[in-house]
């Protein structure tokens, strides 16, 4: 059991995150541009903990039920993502081939997530039905609408914004709420695989985001379009959460 | 009107204190040594610390006479007189009395006649509160001279007696329970103050205030550190609610606790709260000769360098200078000790022109507080 106790070990992970980092020089925009969505993230992050429902995590009352809420309310938003992933790929250029096959390769390793996530439902207690007989909530849609609004744009490196947010929660699912779940409600760790495999994969991930981000931020017109993509999607992103559905459709 | 801190003082009660020694200072509860004191201790690197209490847990100055000796050192080695002084202003987590407000018993201690006075409450940052308070008081030319004190007396509050009479607290029925013995090995005691003048002192160096800056994030994140609560989501009871103070005891309502969960979000407000200094163009990360951190354990200063290197807002670790190893960490007080030392110290060169950067974090509700000084000479 981790009881908030800090690992005392110093060096491992983060020996690691800065070698991963070291891979790549960032362009001076990219790294402005960085800077910007880390302070884009960092507010997401904190405006996490007004949601309701992720408010009971910290506050150690999030129970079953609230774990089987969330998996029922995010699931659409999952199998929503790889089709605005797809079509991100599809609307760039020859001029961005580079860009496209990175993207393509992470739509690949993401698309089928939302079977991972079905099962933790069904490990956690839920009734398969229940889950797939979801709608998209209010927020799912707002956040979805934007998401294939903007994909479908020549060429959207502004949906690199959209990516930093979205990649970021996974990380944080993994390392900040799977474990701290399974503790407040006795659940096993079938029960938020989603969370914790996300986690795994995604650091080869923002190897890729760094790579990429150096690639197409070049200007200030691309560090403005990136950061802007980056707040909407962290602001609808919270809508979802914050628009949760209770029941059961 | 410019502002320059022209003297500094400290404090530090009794001996120093050894990682070994901390338990037979503390005591240990109930007789039995800690199972959490040396994990916690090697993470927070700590290696000596003052206690204002002895190894029968009474104490030995008050919160009031550290603050006083502090002030007292502080104006000793001040150029300017005592009748410049129309402010006091005192911060501390706790003073000696819940009332009234704790400048009142250390201007009495000072004998500073018909001063200003200004008492902040809160927990690390309440010492950046009090310096901007006067630093404002002065701008606005409505005193010359402002004394700035912070004084922690926290060992009271982690003796081992306030464990053993917790018998319904979550300390008592856990085997082990983290967030009320975390700060058991982290918190001791001392004191530090700062003279704020309209000039510099006419000899040696003096520290001109260039901005003080504080992002407070109460409003969207759940309390972190505090005393006053029995620390069950579910009860919403503080410690005057109880029927008697004793009863708030037993339940563990006057425990000091920490929330170790929510503690990562005190290093991304931190470096969100430095980025948007930057952004703003307050703050050049490039022209920081010093950077002095109040972090309060070893264990968060590699986060805090890691994000800032990330945000590509970095401050080369050989910039960073810190007392927190050997003065052990005094909570609001920290800073104040730590810039007596600094520039007194032969480990670091500190010469005119050079810039340097505090950053005080409260995990209390998140505060987030950050100052610039100039090092400058008549």
């Amino acid at each position: 059991m981790n009881d908030g106790e800090i690992s005392i070990e110093g060096g491992g992970s983060t020996a690691n995150q800065e070698s991963e980092y070291e891979g790549v020089i960032l362009n001076p925009h990219a790294q402005v541009c960085l800077q910007q969505l880390l302070r884009v993230w960092l507010g997401f992050e904190r405006d996490l903990s007004k949601v309701p429902l992720l408010r009971r995590i910290d506050l150690g009352t999030y129970t079953v039920q609230d774990h089987q809420i969330f998996l029922r309310n995010i699931r659409q938003q999952v199998i929503e993502g790889s089709r605005w992933i797809t079509r991100t790929a599809s609307s760039f250029d020859r001029d961005h081939s580079e860009i496209r096959s990175t993207i393509i390769s992470h739509a690949v390793d993401e698309h089928r997530d939302y079977e991972m996530l079905e099962k933790d439902y069904v490990a956690s207690g839920g009734q398969l039905e229940d889950i797939l007989n979801m709608e998209r909530n209010i927020g799912s849609e707002a956040l979805h609408g934007f998401l294939m609004h903007r994909s479908s744009r020549p060429n959207p490196i502004d949906l690199l914004g959209a990516m930093w947010i979205i990649e970021g929660l996974g990380e944080k699912m993994a390392n900040s709420w799977a474990e701290r779940i399974q503790e407040l409600t006795g659940l096993s760790e079938d029960s938020t695989r989603f969370m914790t495999y996300h986690g795994e994969n995604d650091s080869d991930h923002m190897q890729r985001f760094y790579a990429t981000l150096n690639s197409v931020c070049v200007n200030e017109k691309a560090i403005k379009s990136i950061v802007k993509t980056s707040k909407v999607v962290a602001r609808l992103y919270r809508l979802q959460l914050e628009e949760i559905e209770y029941d059961i459709q | 009107m410019t502002v320059y801190i022209t003297s500094t003082g400290s404090f530090l009660p009794g001996p120093a204190i050894t990682v070994d020694q901390v338990e037979n200072v503390l005591g240990a509860v109930n007789g039995k040594p800690s199972s959490l004191r040396v994990q916690i201790q090697k993470a927070n690197k700590i290696e000596t610390r003052h206690y204002a209490i002895d190894e029968q847990q009474k104490t030995t100055h008050s919160n009031t006479e550290m603050a006083t000796n502090a002030a007292e050192q502080c104006l000793d080695r001040a150029f300017a007189h005592r009748e410049k002084i129309g402010m006091l202003a005192v911060a501390s987590t706790q003073g000696d009395l819940p009332a009234p407000g704790m400048a009142s018993m250390v201007q009495a201690e000072l004998e500073l006649p018909e001063i200003e006075i200004l008492t902040t409450h809160g927990i690390c940052s309440s010492s950046i509160m009090a310096l901007k308070a006067a630093w404002n008081s002065l701008r606005l030319e409505e005193h010359e001279a402002a004394l700035v004190v912070s004084s922690e007396l926290a060992s009271r509050l982690l003796k081992k007696q306030r464990y053993e009479a917790a018998t319904t607290s979550t300390f008592a029925a856990k085997r082990i329970d983290f967030s009320t013995e975390f700060l058991r090995w982290m918190l001791s005691d001392g004191a530090g103050a700062l003279l704020l003048e309209n000039k510099p002192a006419p000899k040696g160096l003096s520290l001109r205030i260039d901005w003080i800056r504080g992002f407070s994030h109460a409003h969207a994140l759940p309390t972190c550190m505090s005393v006053g609560s029995a620390g069950r989501p579910e009860d919403t009871r503080t410690w005057q609610d109880y029927d008697t103070y004793a009863e708030a005891e037993q339940d563990g309502a006057l425990l000091l606790r920490q929330d170790v969960r929510l503690l990562d979000n005190l290093m991304r407000m931190g470096v969100d709260g430095y980025l948007r200094l930057v952004e703003e163009g307050v703050s050049k990360p490039g022209e920081v000769d010093h950077f002095l951190c109040h972090y309060s354990s070893h264990h968060f200063r590699n986060k805090i360098l890691e994000m800032l290197d990330t945000a590509g807002a970095g401050i080369p670790e050989e910039k960073w200078w810190t007392n927190l190893y050997t003065r052990g960490n005094t909570g609001s007080a920290s800073l104040f000790i730590m810039l007596d030392e600094f520039l007194r110290t032969d480990e670091v060169t500190v010469k005119e022109g050079d810039k340097v950067l505090c950053f005080v974090p409260e995990s209390g509700r998140f505060n987030t507080t950050y100052l610039q000084l100039t090092v400058v000479s008549e």
